[in-house]
């Protein structure tokens, strides 16, 4: 499976995928895109390095624990949905606000991003929990 | 120490700082090791400090009752109450509970996984300070199932051990099976006066009347009475307690003997004012507590482990506390129940304290075994004198504290008996002296058996001396209380007794207590009770030897017996059932799984399309018809072809194929997503069958074969027939919901993309629904490969 053709694949489009998939994450709101495709994407691409280099390889030099993120990511999403709570809103109020950046124009900035952001960590925390989980296993 | 705080954000703030402060342990152990326990121990004194800072006022006859609205539709307010009973109850709950985390710095190794044991002491604790200032009914039961839970928690420390885990369990069962009962309780009273608050229900004489009067009277105080029964350990649900002795032995001073049991006991007195002075109440009340403490005290002869003989003392004398709360007469109510609390604070200083000695003589001379102990009065002289003064508390010699409010029960029974006349006149008095009489006997044999005698010289090490400071100042404190309250009783009857027996009563009382109280009727039961009391530890042996033999002989006398059988059975009978519903080959729960599709389909289609004939007018585009073809071929691809890699690859070309689709239709995002799901299910799937050989190896019976070709072909063609009727008007069209996503989306969410504003915003609450599934997924795929992996 390791040929020196799947390595060099892997090695060049790990951060190209790794970028485009934060890309998705950020410009869901208004294109295609969104918290669930980038998750599932970051987690095609670290899948694809485990296979190309043997996940035994990886792990010398990179071995997050991947349970921790979706954990982070539900909390995180949790957090979205019960803050508006503390300014005596409904449970999930949203919230959008236009930044107006001298070099970058204009930026949106939505409460539900962040719960987009939760999204992505639960789907690439327990993807990977599974993928690594599944690859170990003898 | 300067404290104005507002009295309710201080019994708040006193309640919710240990949950807070508890999930910072983890971090603070980081930082300072094992050393963590002193931090506990600030956060312990933190608490105290903002209970004894509200204290004074409360104790001057001013309660605090103020509450938020929580769920004003159902009733339920987050509420503090804050009388004399519960600031009682506070201060025992903190102050045991400074000196049991201050002492468990000494008594837990380091090599303990500290951060837990840390964190589930100091949860015990909000929960218990949040049971005992609750107003509410509702808020009551959620802290009291908060303190089954820690409890539950801290049995079970050392998880390694079958002995923790069946006493964990033991105890998990059955005080929360008699919560629920207890909840129903609370419903019904609710139903009965209208409100869950109780100083509402308690300060008005005409809702206690009703409540009196009403024919749901005695199942409402049943019900209640089951789960304090449980919790307090009386009657039939005593043996979850000597199981819970396998806990670490500071958590069992702390929680099964000064606080958390006593929980059914507050609840009683709670109640008090709403059940008592009737016939029900004390034959309920009063008649478990009498049986309870015959019966435990007498079992407790039979124990060999300190613990054991203490968990017992401990249920027997539980069990006076619940009899003299029962002790209502119309013509002075207050004596069992001043009695009563007296005796509940005594019993929190002597009983910590002994379980504190326990803990040291098993931290020093390694064993808790009374028969391979004695003799160590020489070797542990400081230990020895703290021993003597709970132990002789706890038998009722005098100038103790035990002595007066054991005293008071006397007296209290004696009034009760002359109350009730007839026999009764002797019989409740016997009974009580009877229970002392145990308790007089296991208090003495407690000291002898460790401290006096030959020292045995098998199994004890060569140098046993007195632990280490920390864990001396713990008991000695209790030990000087004991005394102080034994000889000065002014003190706590004037500061915490008298308040809080106020407020029981509802109705302001004085109370005098003297050591030397004259020669009074119940000074001579006490001389009864010595003399029987010495005489029955010379027979101590005897005793337990013979209740050995009677269990030996019938086993099925015991409710340890039909706990185990039940709890056995129950496994047994549950893992038929679930084996017979889950077999395991996921074959079998497609194939149900797709004949309930059928049957749920086919009736509804048959029947509403009966007379509809489906059209087949569809213009299909060339380049549709294409991926069509495409997608057949990879159907019977992954149908037919001979080995597993094969055919995986077949079904992913399908699933590309069916994106391809998306795209025609103009669904980038499904499409997008098919296409990654894809990829990433097929890595999987890969992954999973390099483990396996390569082919199928199995040959498929005819049958078989057959019987899944018409399941398959049934399924595919009721899928068709939905298909090609979805359009017909079977269902009436209706206002498509996109509509609206498409007008408000930009408005409302500020976003473009539809699809995603609904995930995230609109149906937002589905998705933190659907992400938690997909993170028990993760634990679950984990958890299997795991425990396959330990199965092996």
């Amino acid at each position: 499976m390791t040929t020196i053709i799947t390595k060099m694949v892997a090695r060049i489009c790990l951060p190209l995928v790794i970028l485009f998939s934060i890309s998705l994450l950020l410009a869901g709101h208004n294109a295609p895109g969104g918290g669930f495709i980038g998750g599932v994407m970051f987690a095609c691409i670290i899948s694809l390095a485990y296979i190309a280099y043997g996940l035994e390889e990886i792990k010398k030099s990179y071995n997050p624990n991947w349970s921790s993120w979706f954990g982070f990511g539900l909390l995180l999403a949790a957090i979205t949905a019960f803050s508006p709570l503390i300014f005596g809103h409904n449970f999930f109020r949203s919230a959008v606000e236009f930044l107006h950046l001298p070099i970058a124009g204009e930026i949106e900035l939505v409460s539900a991003g962040v719960f987009d952001i939760g999204v992505y960590f639960v789907v690439i925390g327990s993807l990977l929990t599974i993928f690594k989980m599944a690859g170990e296993d003898q | 120490m300067v404290l104005n705080m507002d009295p309710f954000i201080s019994v708040s703030l006193a309640i919710f700082l240990p949950f807070l402060l508890a999930l910072t342990i983890p971090a603070v152990a980081k930082l300072i090791k094992y050393q963590v326990g002193w931090y506990a121990t600030c956060v312990a004194i933190l608490s105290f400090l903002l209970i004894t800072s509200t204290a004074p006022s409360i104790l001057y006859g001013k309660t605090l009752h103020q509450s938020i609205a929580w769920l004003p539709s159902m009733g339920i307010d987050y509420g503090i109450y804050a009388d004399g009973l519960s600031t009682m109850f506070g201060i025992i709950v903190t102050g045991i509970g400074i000196l049991i985390i201050f002492y468990s710095n000494a008594y837990m190794n380091k090599k303990e996984d500290l951060p837990r044991y840390y964190q589930w002491l100091l949860l015990f604790m909000g929960s218990m300070l949040g049971m005992v200032f609750s107003a509410n009914t509702i808020m009551l039961f959620i802290f009291w199932e908060l303190t089954s839970i820690t409890s539950f928690m801290l049995i079970g420390y050392w998880r390694n051990k079958p002995e923790s885990v069946y006493g964990a369990t033991k105890s998990l069962l059955i005080t929360a099976s008699a919560d629920l009962f207890m909840l129903v309780g609370f419903i019904i009273l609710k139903s009965i006066t209208g409100s869950f608050d109780i100083p509402t229900i308690l300060n008005s004489s005409s809702l206690i009347q009703s409540v009196k009067g009403h024919e749901l009277f005695l199942p409402t105080l049943l019900l209640i009475f089951i789960g304090a029964a449980a919790k307090s350990a009386q009657g039939p649900f005593y043996i979850w307690l000597p199981n819970a002795m396998e806990a670490p032995t500071p958590v069992s001073a702390f929680l099964h003997s000064a606080t958390m049991v006593k929980a059914g006991i507050y609840l009683v007195a709670r109640i008090h004012p709403i059940f008592s002075g009737t016939e029900a109440w004390f034959i309920i009340i009063s008649g478990t507590g009498i049986i309870t403490m015959l019966v435990a005290g007498f079992l407790a002869f039979r124990q060999t482990d300190i613990k054991a003989l203490l968990a017992y003392s401990t249920i027997s004398q539980l069990a006076y506390l619940m009899t003299m709360y029962g002790y209502t007469s119309y013509e002075e109510p207050g004596l069992g129940v001043a009695a009563a609390t007296f005796h509940l604070l005594n019993h929190a200083t002597f009983k910590a304290c002994l379980f504190l000695v326990a803990g040291i003589v098993a931290h020093e001379a390694a064993t808790r075994d009374l028969t391979r102990l004695g003799g160590l009065k020489r070797e542990m002289p400081i230990t020895f004198i703290i021993a003597s003064i709970g132990a002789l508390s706890m038998a009722g010699i005098p100038p103790l504290n035990g002595f007066l409010s054991k005293e008071m029960f006397y007296e209290s029974s004696l009034q009760m008996g002359h109350v009730l006349g007839g026999i009764y006149v002797y019989l409740i008095p016997g009974l009580a002296v009877l229970g002392g009489i145990f308790t007089f006997a296991y208090s003495v044999k407690f000291v002898t058996a460790i401290f006096l005698g030959p020292r045995p010289n098998k199994g004890l090490p060569e140098r046993i001396h007195d632990p280490s400071i920390i864990m001396i100042i713990p008991p000695a404190i209790l030990a000087i209380l004991i005394v102080l309250f034994g000889l000065i009783p002014s003190i706590p009857i004037d500061n915490l007794i008298s308040p809080a027996v106020s407020s029981i009563l509802m109705q302001s009382q004085e109370l005098h207590v003297q050591l030397w109280h004259g020669l009074t009727t119940s000074l001579l039961m006490t001389m009864i009770t010595f003399l029987f009391g010495i005489l029955m530890y010379t027979k101590y042996d005897v005793i337990a030897h013979w209740q050995n033999n009677i269990n030996h002989k019938y086993p099925f006398l015991s409710i340890n017996y039909f706990y185990d059988a039940f709890v056995n059975n129950a496994k047994g009978i549950f893992t038929q059932i679930s084996s017979r519903i889950q077999p395991g080959p996921i074959k079998r729960y497609v194939v149900s799984l797709l004949l309930l599709l059928i049957l749920l389909f086919i009736i509804p289609i048959l029947y509403l399309s009966a007379d509809i004939i489906p059209q087949f007018n569809f213009n299909i585009h060339p380049y549709e018809a294409l991926v069509f073809i495409f997608m057949i071929v990879a159907a019977l691809g992954a149908a037919t072809l001979p080995k597993y890699l094969q055919a995986v690859l077949s079904l992913s070309a399908l699933g590309y194929l069916v994106a391809l689709m998306f795209i025609y239709l103009s669904a980038p995002d499904l499409a997008l997503t098919q296409v990654l799901v894809e990829t990433l299910s097929t890595l999987i799937f890969i992954i999973a069958i390099m483990k396996i050989p390569q082919t199928f190896k199995e040959s498929i019976s005819k049958f078989t074969f057959l019987k899944d070709a018409i399941i398959s072909i049934t399924v595919a063609s009721v899928v068709l027939l939905l298909m090609l009727n979805a359009n017909q008007g079977i269902i009436p069209p209706f206002e498509s919901l996109s509509y609206y996503f498409i007008e408000k989306s930009l408005s409302l969410a500020g976003g473009h993309n539809i699809v995603n504003v609904i995930i995230v915003d609109f149906r937002g609450y589905d998705t933190l629904g659907e992400i938690s599934v997909m993170c028990l997924a993760a634990l679950g795929v984990y958890n299997i490969i795991q425990s396959r992996g330990e199965n092996q």
